[in-house]
């Protein structure tokens, strides 16, 4: 990933100006930290503070872990960014008695699933975030959360 | 005979009309027709109060308080990382169902989070021999509709909201319950302690009855957080 990165950065023949190989290179750091930092990652949350709450971003992937488990259940996706590469996303969802209330169930997500994330991305740039929604590969779509 | 037999009638169907709010009433208002006010059911938080004082206010903190208040960091020391028990008020303010028993001299609420039971003792007064605990001796008597429970006995270890709101074992909670209407349940909380606040201050969470509902079973068996005693 690192060696990588360092070629886009001295690469300076490629398309776009100064200001796209910044954002380029910051978006390439960001996902190779992810990518290294994710396996021993603390996710910690016990408010929504470490999330940013104004964005519901869409992760598109393909499920490699369902835990159907509480504190909160986790999926976690292959997803790629914008390089192709693979980036593993972690949604997190609320608590098995609260998602029962919303219609999941333990065989909701498999591995092998296609599926559309939709959440609050961690603040701190991990790739990591707060479920509001899923959908299928068929387009149907699932809620999270209670209201 | 015929005259008897329609003023017979007329005077049943008076009384009839006269009885027919109270037979209603009986039924729809069983809380207000019962002796003891009926608090039961599976009750769900209206809204999710994260901080108990939201940005730009603050409790009225003693120097202590306010320096345990700056370490709280959700990431690392939260007791209920790793699942230790929310405590009291904090228990009554996560955004899981509680359900609410009235058995003889006991108010049971039975928490989803963890699965934890409130006894609310309600034929004694505190123990002096109380051991802290994560949830305190709590005991409760009726003031006319509402229920009032005064809970001692705490240990230090649990915030008080899920920002991090420091207590110490002084942590003194006086609550009243009240049914406002038959879906909407109300708790009123008073925190007292002298060690971590100058005054006393009153927090309140609003509930609203969940018809159907059952608690779930709750075990935490995937956390995956680390708790870092304070």
């Amino acid at each position: 990933m690192f060696p990588y990165t360092v070629m886009i950065l001295k690469n300076s023949s490629l398309p776009g100006g100064i200001a796209v190989k910044i954002k380029r290179s910051i978006i390439l750091f960001a996902l190779a930290a992810g990518v290294i930092l994710l396996p021993g990652a603390a996710f910690a949350h016990h408010s929504t503070a470490e999330y940013d709450m104004t964005t519901v971003s869409p992760i598109k992937g393909t499920v490699t872990k369902f835990e159907w488990s509480n504190p909160h259940a986790y999926i976690y996706i292959e997803a790629k960014d914008d390089k192709g590469n693979t980036v593993e996303w972690t949604g997190e969802l609320a608590s098995l008695g609260m998602l029962a209330r919303v219609n999941w169930k333990r065989d909701t997500v498999k591995p092998g699933d296609a599926i559309t994330m939709y959440g609050n991305r961690a603040k701190d740039g991990r790739t990591v975030m707060r479920l509001e929604k899923i959908a299928f590969a068929n387009g149907q779509e699932l809620s999270a959360q209670v209201r | 005979m015929l005259r008897y037999r329609v003023k017979s009638s007329i005077v049943a169907g008076a009384a009839l009309v006269l009885f027919l709010p109270a037979i209603f009433c009986q039924t729809a208002n069983p809380s207000k027709a019962a002796a003891v006010p009926d608090l039961t059911g599976v009750w769900m938080i209206d809204q999710f109060h994260p901080a108990l004082f939201p940005k730009g206010t603050m409790p009225p903190f003693t120097p202590w308080g306010e320096a345990q208040f700056k370490k709280a960091d959700t990431l690392v020391n939260d007791p209920n990382l790793a699942c230790l028990p929310h405590g009291i008020p904090r228990m009554m303010f996560v955004p899981l169902p509680m359900q609410i028993f009235q058995v003889p001299d006991m108010v049971l609420i039975y928490e989803e989070a963890g699965n934890q039971i409130r006894q609310i003792h309600m034929n004694r007064g505190h123990r002096t021999d109380l051991d802290p605990t994560y949830n305190g001796d709590s005991v409760g008597k009726w003031d006319g509709q509402t229920l009032v429970v005064d809970t001692v006995g705490f240990n230090d270890v649990t915030w008080l909201d899920h920002v991090g709101l420091p207590h110490t074992d002084a942590l003194h909670v006086v609550e009243r319950i009240h049914r406002a209407d038959h879906n909407t349940l109300v708790d009123d909380f008073k925190i007292e302690d002298p060690k971590a606040y100058t005054t006393p201050w009153t927090a309140s969470q609003t509930y609203h009855l969940k018809p159907g509902w059952e608690i779930a079973e709750y075990v935490c068996d995937n956390n995956k957080y680390v708790y870092h005693e304070k």
